[in-house]
């Protein structure tokens, strides 16, 4: 028997066509008015749970470049501080060789010595630099100040070390351990360049043939052996600089493959969305037409 | 020879009158009843009379003969197929069920508002991008304070979306009780069923077909099915026996309605709506584990928080992390460094390099799984629908009525009226010569 088809089936199988068409356009329209193809999780469970966790790598990265930037800074104030401390390491050098001189008298030899001085509290000045109102060279007790002016050159910070994290599992050491460098002073004996300085000042003073030979022999040495070793941990301090600008550079890169494949799987392919929206508006409006025009006809309006 | 009535034919033709005057009303009555939800078509039953038996042959008188007298009216009946509505309430019964978890996954996953800039995953990148903040900046009371911010946005909305999930839950409980409870959805079809069985027995009884009545029955089946799972057992006096959800009693016998019952089975949207509610169904599992991801974030946090002798930064009640969740520690007792000191990061970076661990992978997954059952149901209520609209059709395509049929069975039965008409008309003629003339022959 073939089906019997009655207006109930017409007028509901146009009404079910009409709402799947409509339903099918509303979704096509949100998508483009949004830009995003998925917009609640069950429009792709797997490529939302792919988004989180896509959002959060960028967000990841966004905050290793802040922290890339705040080592930057950190690490240049530093450079900067020890560029100081090397120049007046290397005047103090040249000093040291003019006052070792046995032409020089003693007034003049006085008076290299007050300069020694003045430049050794120069150094322990550039040691309490700041960056953003912190001390950079007292580790991790950043706000205390690592020497105090004058003859005490008790160093105050502690050793610790400050660390910016750079990426997934990756961190960067940006201060340095400026006791290593400076020293504790002629109290402490280190060979230190605060050490160095005041047995320099002090030995200029002296007057003595011993105090003579010291300035000539040990005293240059050990000066020379600071210089070297300031050298050294600028040379350290400029490779973090490269690291930092490497690892900036790095994540820029990571950031935009993230976002590339963030986008490819939450954002809409505008030109395909819309060719789809304009095939699902000609269905829906020729279901409309349908709709308006195969409920009339029936029998009824051909009988008298 | 055996006599004939001389008035049979009139009595022929009125009963032709009358079977084509009950075909016109019953075509009248589907007409009016073209729109009415679960209406079957009607159709008169007719067959002849039964014959006259006529002795022939004017002789010996021995032949007989049949003298047809018209058609008799047996009966109305309707057009259904019995085998399509059981079709029609299995799936009625699926596509309760889904609809009613789409429903509330629906709420459920609104709640989530993923992915976008006011979920949760959002905020916990905050949380940790402050605490790597934090790190930049360990000397700064802003930046302490901001990480106890972010952990407090963090907690109420883990707390709000408990509080939804367990709106849901109660929302569930409400529409169970509204169709299961006493007085509910179930108890009052039920009650109507077991009304229409009386009538539908005393018709019975009296020998006629009550289609409009069992009409009314089956679509009352019908939306009873959309609730629940339905057996129905008709018996000889025309009443059904209801069995629902897997009911130890049956719910309507007779006149008798026997509710409420335990559901052993329920299915459809009271067995969705159970399962969604339930100890260990759904919601109570989603919960479970917003729970574990809210005291893996708490345990995560403070473990690294405690390192250097720091309080806990999370407190939580066991078992309820998502709802009990808070931050125990104001900006003061927020700690930074492994050593005390003003400048060292080492918790905070530590604390910050959590991002993408574990504690936001299992919040990812718990995103992922609501997704995934949506879209599960919405699959299968999708797929419940269009069986349901092709079993629907074709019950359709049997009982319902066609305008265009009706109106070729009006033109029929209004000829056969009149035709009827004519052959009275002709016999009245032929009386009259009968009666009036003959006899008169030279008057």
């Amino acid at each position: 028997m073939t089906m019997r088809i009655t207006e109930g089936m017409t007028s509901r199988t146009v009404l079910q066509d009409l709402t799947a068409n409509k339903a099918k356009l509303t979704k096509t329209q949100r998508e483009i008015s949004s830009g995003e193809r998925i917009t609640k999780p069950s429009d792709d469970p797997f490529g939302t749970g792919r988004t989180l966790q896509l959002s959060g790598e960028l967000e990841g990265f966004s905050q290793y470049k802040e922290n890339v930037n705040d080592g930057v800074g950190w690490v240049t104030a530093t450079e900067t501080a020890l560029n100081q401390i090397s120049q007046l390491t290397q005047r103090a050098r040249e000093l040291l060789v003019q006052g070792g001189n046995d032409s020089n008298g003693q007034v003049a030899r006085e008076g290299i010595a007050a300069e020694i001085e003045a430049l050794t509290e120069g150094v322990k000045q550039e040691a309490n630099v700041t960056y953003d109102d912190r001390y950079i060279f007292a580790g991790t007790e950043t706000e205390t100040r690592p020497y105090e002016l004058g003859a005490n050159d008790e160093y105050r910070g502690n050793e610790g070390s400050i660390v910016r994290a750079i990426g997934t599992g990756v961190s960067v050491g940006v201060n340095v351990n400026i006791k290593e460098i400076l020293g504790e002073g002629a109290g402490a004996g280190d060979n230190k360049l605060l050490d160095v300085l005041r047995d320099v000042a002090t030995d200029l003073r002296g007057g003595t043939e011993e105090n003579s030979e010291n300035l000539r022999g040990t005293d240059l040495e050990r000066l020379s052996a600071n210089l070297d070793e300031l050298t050294r941990v600028r040379a350290v301090v400029g490779a973090t600089t490269n690291r930092l600008e490497n690892a900036s550079t790095r994540l820029e890169q990571l950031e935009e493959s993230s976002l590339t494949q963030l986008t490819k799987v939450r954002d809409v392919d505008m030109s395909e969305a819309l060719v789809h929206y304009s095939t699902e508006q000609n269905a829906y409006e020729a279901a409309l037409k349908a709709a308006s025009t195969i409920i009339q006809p029936s029998l009824l309006d051909f009988l008298k | 020879m055996a006599g004939v009535s001389t008035f049979m034919g009139l009595q022929t033709s009125l009963r032709g009158l009358i079977a084509a005057q009950e075909a016109l009303d019953t075509t009248s009555h589907n007409i009016a009843n073209a729109s009415t939800v679960g209406y079957s078509r009607q159709e008169v039953d007719l067959s002849a009379s039964r014959a006259l038996q006529i002795v022939t042959g004017s002789s010996d008188g021995t032949g007989t003969a049949e003298l047809g007298t018209g058609v008799d009216l047996d009966g109305v009946s309707r057009a259904r197929d019995k085998f399509l509505d059981l079709q029609y309430r299995a799936q009625a019964m699926r596509l309760g069920g889904l609809s009613a978890t789409v429903q509330t996954m629906e709420s459920i996953e609104g709640a989530l508002a993923e992915p976008g800039e006011n979920g949760i995953s959002k905020q916990l990148q905050t949380f940790w991008s402050d605490w790597e903040g934090l790190a930049n900046d360990p000397e700064d009371s802003a930046a302490r304070q901001a990480v106890v911010e972010a952990g407090k946005a963090l907690a109420t909305s883990l707390g709000e979306l408990n509080a939804q999930l367990t709106g849901a839950k109660q929302v569930a409980e409400a529409e169970i009780a509204a169709i299961a409870g006493s007085g509910g959805e179930v108890e009052q079809k039920a009650k109507e069923i077991a009304l229409l069985n009386g009538a539908i027995r005393s018709a019975t009884t009296s020998g006629s077909e009550p289609n409009d009545l069992l009409d009314q029955r089956d679509l009352l089946l019908d939306e009873l099915s959309a609730l629940g799972q339905v057996s129905v057992a008709e018996k000889a006096d025309g009443t059904v026996e209801v069995g629902f959800g897997g009911a130890a009693e049956p719910l309507v016998s007779g006149t008798e309605v026997d509710w409420p019952q335990t559901v052993t089975e329920p299915k459809g949207k009271l067995g969705a709506l159970i399962e969604l509610t339930s100890a260990g169904g759904t919601i109570e599992s989603l919960r479970t584990e917003l729970d574990g991801f809210a005291e893996g974030l708490a345990n995560s946090v403070n473990e690294i928080h405690t390192k250097a002798g720091g309080l806990a930064f999370f407190t939580y009640t066991a078992g309820e992390g998502a709802a009990t969740l808070a931050v125990a520690v104001n900006a003061a007792e927020v700690q930074t460094a492994a050593d005390g000191s003003s400048g060292g990061n080492e918790i905070a970076t530590a604390i910050g390099a959590l991002r993408g661990g574990a504690v936001d992978r299992s919040y990812a997954a718990f995103v992922t799984r609501i997704g995934a059952e949506m879209k599960t149901a919405q699959a299968g209520e999708t797929n419940a629908q269009a069986l349901l609209n092709t079993v629907a059709e074709r019950r359709e395509s049997a009982s319902g009525v066609s305008l265009d049929e009706e109106m070729t069975k009006l033109q029929s039965f209004q000829r056969g009226y009149e035709a009827s008409a004519r052959a009275m008309t002709a016999l009245d003629e032929a009386l009259d010569v009968l009666i009036t003339r003959t006899g008169r022959v030279g008057l």
